[in-house]
């Protein structure tokens, strides 16, 4: 009789192990969107069945699409007031839009503010001059040139933000400024990243991450085969493409953000000499302190906007800035190679 | 504990150890490169056989990537920007080099974890 328990026990061992892979246990999924903000959109998540993965991206997609299209500079689409159709008409009349454009262009100008004028979104004809060289440049190498200096300081007169006339009662963006143009490049990435990271909490992905273009988003916890929970692995890319190490550092992050700005995302070309897309306002040429800048906080829209004010901003400054703001890491990799950091940010380094 | 229990204690393991290396041996030998272009699936290759395949459409768009040793890279391609290429090698799992351009996306499928969740670029 008393074999007969033992075995039993050992069965009834066996049939917990069993179950528990039996059950509808969540299993990881990874899904990519390429046509949003033109880049590449990476998701995360956790999910009973792939039917149900493929059912809550198809909601992502379609939220991060209304976010793609309001914040479009470049092109016009159907039926939408987009920030393109608020620059279209400049001088002209304001626009009727809708809450979410609204609201990020408070955000913007809350950024301004905090940032002391680094973080400028009425900075959009300067960097539409970079732009259209950049493009150019890029299609046709050997033709590839730089922004007329005289031009790009005649654009630099209209970059005023307080000419952006936000009017809430009727929901209407005007620029007085006829020849003012709004660039949000460097926030509307990492603020609609921000509210998608939300959307993704309501729709039941607790534990999750989205990364867009690189600005990455975690959310609650990672799940291992063993079904313990621990923060996401989130690397820092090393500037320096041409190295074996693909990264610099692994940070654990846990409802956190991390973006980074650097000279390799987006550049062309000149007589052999390389321009990225990051423009430094005082002296309207590519900010030349660092080769990268990574910053870390909750909320992906400050980090977004942060990791390219500072790479605007000499050392010091951006430091000083890092430090009165509580929960905000950065890492700074300068020109020639050397790292600084922030007092916090060793303490998020996976060991 | 009888001699049978231990005996039978000692078949479960055996058994239970059999089945991991088994299922870590698939993992390893199982691993796939997948190819969508325009958000379709376009071809799957053994990340074990090594190939260099050509993808090119009628509108000119074309890519060429290579797979040695269980490594895929993107060594030729027709998109302007060329960031494709400058894209490191991919092998661990849900690893991907993505052309935006021609939207050529190589994914390693099957593939042992990496360390890193994502990349913060």
């Amino acid at each position: 009789m008393k074999k007969i328990r033992n075995v039993m026990l050992i069965m009834g061992i066996m049939i917990v192990t069993l179950t528990a892979c039996g059950q509808p246990k969540k299993e990881r999924y990874e899904a990519s969107f390429l046509e949003l903000f033109d880049t590449v959109t990476k998701v995360v998540a956790y999910s009973e069945s792939k039917e149900e993965f493929s059912s809550k991206m198809d909601l992502i997609y379609a939220e991060l699409e209304v976010y793609h299209q309001l914040y479009d500079i470049y092109h016009d689409y159907e039926g939408i007031s987009n920030i393109k159709t608020i620059n279209d008409q400049a001088g002209i009349s304001p626009v009727k839009v809708e809450q979410k454009i609204i609201d990020l262009l408070y955000y913007a100008k809350d950024m301004y503010e905090l940032t002391d004028g680094e973080l400028n979104i009425a900075f959009g004809s300067v960097l539409r001059l970079w732009h259209e060289e950049r493009t150019a440049g890029i299609d046709n190498p050997e033709d590839a040139k730089l922004p007329d200096p005289e031009t790009l300081k005649e654009k630099a007169l209209h970059c005023d933000i307080n000419q952006m006339i936000i009017d809430e009662e009727n929901s209407t963006v005007y620029l007085s400024d006829p020849d003012m143009r709004l660039d949000v490049g460097a926030i509307a990435k990492g603020y609609a990243t921000e509210m998608i990271s939300r959307y993704m909490i309501e729709i039941g992905l607790e534990n999750s991450m989205i990364s867009v273009g690189g600005n990455v988003r975690t959310m609650g916890m990672k799940v291992d085969d063993s079904m313990t929970q621990q923060p996401w692995s989130v690397g820092i890319q090393n500037p320096d493409t041409s190295s074996e190490n693909q990264t610099l550092y692994i940070l654990n992050l846990s409802n956190q953000s991390l973006v980074t700005s650097g000279v390799y995302e987006r550049y062309y070309t000149v007589n052999g000499k390389q321009y990225h897309h990051i423009i430094d306002k005082d002296t309207l040429m590519p900010a030349n302190y660092y080769e990268s800048v990574s910053i870390i906080c909750e909320n992906s829209g400050l980090a977004d906007v942060l990791s390219t004010s500072i790479f605007n901003m000499p050392y010091e400054q951006g430091a000083a800035l890092i430090e009165q703001l509580e929960g905000t890491e950065a890492l700074w990799i300068l020109s020639d190679g050397t790292q600084k950091k922030s007092d916090g940010f060793d303490a998020l380094i996976k060991q | 504990m009888k001699k049978n229990d231990i005996t039978l204690i000692a078949i479960i393991v055996v058994i239970v150890m059999i089945f991991f290396v088994f299922y870590a041996f698939q993992k390893e030998t199982g691993s796939t490169l997948v190819v969508t272009v325009d958000g379709e699936f376009y071809q799957e290759y053994s990340l074990h056989e090594n190939q260099t395949i050509t993808i090119e459409d009628e509108d000119g768009h074309k890519n060429v990537f290579e797979i040695k040793d269980g490594v895929a890279t993107m060594i030729e391609a027709s998109c302007p920007d060329k960031l494709c290429i400058s894209q490191r090698p991919i092998s661990f799992n849900h690893e991907t080099i993505v052309c935006l351009p021609n939207k050529v996306v190589l994914t390693v499928e099957n593939a042992k974890t990496s360390e890193v969740d994502m990349i913060s670029q």
